[in-house]
C-alpha cells in the first residue's frame, strides 16, 4: 500500500510541479483570467492524453504498432524539456515586465502566442507520467487485492498530489516573490535536463544514437538511481548512478547554454532596475487586495 | 561554401542504414517472462560486448513495466502482452532491471560476460 501511493506521489508530483508554479505565477498577473483558461485547458488535453496513451500501453487500443509508442514518448519527452526552458525565460521576462506589457496591444499578441505553449506544456506534463499511474492503478484493481483497494490508493494518491500543489501555493505566500520565482526556475530547469536526459537514453535504447561509452562510471554506492530515494532524484534532475557518456555530454551542454541565456537575461533586465523590482510588487499587493 | 563541404552527413546515415541490417541477424535473443512481480529466470547471462534482443512477455494479471536505468529502458508490457527491446553492447558486469509496478518483488540482472 505504501509503494503504491508512493509511485501514484511520484508521477504525479512532475505534472504538480509545472502545474502549481504556472498557477502561483498566472495568479499574479493582471490578465490571470485569460491565463488560468489555457492552464485549465491543458489540464484536460492532459488527462484525455493520459487516457489514450493508458489505453495504448494496456494494449486495448493498439493504433501504435511496434515502437511508434516509444518514438511518441521520446518526443514528448523532448518537446516537454524544450517548452519548459522557452516556458521559464517567457516567464522571466513577462513577470517583470507584464505590467508595461498590457499596454501596448503587440506584446500582448507576443504573450497570447505563448499561452498555446503553456497549454501544451501543462498537457505533457499531465499527460506523459499519470499515463503509467492510471496503467498502474488498472494493475492494482486487476492484481490479488483487487478492486478494494482501489478508491484507497486514488483518494490517498490524489491528496498526496494536491499536498505538493498546496505546499507549492503555499511556498508562493510564505517566500517572497523573487525567492519563490528563483526556486521556481531552478526545478523547472533541473525537470528539463532530466526529460533531456530520458529522452537522450530512450535515442540510445532505440538504437538512434549511439551511447559512446556506457557505463562512464559507477556511483550506486554513494547514490543508487534504482532505489527510492535515488530514483526520484533522478527524474527531477538528470542524475544516474552509471550514466552513459552521451547523455551525459548533452546535459553538460544544455547547462551550459542554460547558464549563459540566463547571463544574458539577467543583465537584460539589469538596465531596467526600477520596472524588475516594482511590477511585481504591486501587482501582488493589488492581487491581495482582491 | 556549404556545397563544398565533405557530405559527412550523407555518408554517415548510408553507412548506418547499410549497417543496422546487417547487425541485426547477429543479435543473440534471450527471453524474460514476468509474472506479477516475479521474473523468470531473474539472472540472465549474456555475452559481453554484444548487442542482445530482450523479448519481455507478461504472463500475469497485471501490468508490468520493465525499467532498467543501467540498461536505459522503459517499457510499459499489459498482461498477456510481449515486447522487444534491443540491448546496447554490455561491458562484463552487472545490469539491474526491475518491474516498476511491482518493485518489491520485481527484480533481476543481466551479468554480462
Amino acid at each position: 500500500m505504501g509503494n503504491a501511493l508512493f509511485i501514484v506521489w511520484r508521477e504525479s508530483a512532475e505534472a504538480m510541479l509545472v502545474v502549481g508554479i504556472l498557477y502561483a505565477w498566472l495568479r499574479q498577473r493582471p490578465d490571470a483570467a485569460i491565463g488560468m483558461r489555457y492552464l485549465w485547458g491543458g489540464v484536460a488535453v492532459g488527462a484525455a492524453l493520459a487516457l489514450t496513451l493508458a489505453l495504448v500501453m494496456l494494449g486495448i487500443m493498439s493504433s501504435l504498432s511496434g515502437n511508434a509508442l516509444d518514438y511518441f514518448q521520446l518526443a514528448m519527452m523532448l518537446v516537454a524539456s524544450g517548452l519548459i526552458v522557452q516556458m521559464v525565460f517567457w516567464m522571466r521576462r513577462h513577470g517583470r515586465t507584464f505590467k508595461k506589457d498590457l499596454e501596448s496591444s503587440m506584446a500582448r499578441n507576443a504573450s497570447a502566442a505563448n499561452w498555446w505553449g503553456l497549454l501544451v506544456v501543462v498537457a505533457l506534463a499531465v499527460g506523459r507520467e499519470t499515463a503509467e499511474t492510471v496503467v498502474f492503478l488498472y494493475g492494482i484493481g486487476a492484481g490479488k487485492g483487487g478492486i478494494a483497494d482501489l478508491p484507497i490508493v486514488l483518494v490517498l494518491g490524489l491528496a498526496a498530489a494536491f499536498a505538493t500543489f498546496w505546499l507549492l501555493q503555499q511556498g508562493s505566500r510564505i517566500l517572497s516573490w523573487r525567492l519563490f520565482f528563483r526556486v521556481s526556475e531552478i526545478l523547472l530547469l533541473l525537470l528539463a535536463g532530466a526529460l533531456l536526459v530520458s529522452g537522450i537514453e530512450k535515442l540510445i535504447a532505440l538504437d538512434v544514437v549511439p551511447a559512446l561509452v556506457d557505463p562512464v562510471w559507477d556511483s550506486s554506492w554513494i547514490l543508487d538511481d534504482s532505489g527510492r530515494l535515488g530514483g526520484l532524484i533522478a527524474s527531477f534532475t538528470g542524475y544516474r548512478s552509471r550514466p552513459a557518456l552521451l547523455p551525459l555530454l548533452a546535459l553538460a551542454a544544455y547547462w551550459i547554454i542554460v547558464w549563459m541565456s540566463l547571463g544574458r537575461s539577467s543583465r537584460t533586465s539589469a538596465k531596467a532596475p526600477a520596472k524588475k523590482v516594482a511590477a511585481p510588487v504591486a501587482d501582488a499587493a493589488r492581487a491581495e487586495r482582491h | 561554401m556549404k556545397s563544398n563541404q565533405f557530405p559527412w552527413r550523407g555518408i554517415l546515415l548510408a553507412a548506418l542504414l547499410f549497417a543496422a541490417p546487417a547487425f541485426a541477424a547477429a543479435e543473440p535473443m534471450f527471453k524474460l517472462v514476468a509474472r506479477d512481480g516475479a521474473f523468470t529466470p531473474a539472472v540472465i547471462e549474456a555475452p559481453a560486448g554484444k548487442r542482445v534482443r530482450l523479448e519481455v512477455s507478461n504472463e500475469g494479471k497485471t501490468p508490468m513495466e520493465f525499467e532498467s536505468r543501467d540498461l536505459k529502458q522503459e517499457k510499459v508490457i499489459p498482461p498477456g502482452g510481449k515486447g522487444t527491446l534491443t540491448i546496447n553492447a554490455m561491458k562484463a558486469g552487472e545490469y539491474r532491471f526491475f518491474d516498476e509496478f511491482h518493485e518489491k518483488t520485481g527484480q533481476g540482472k543481466f551479468v554480462a560476460k
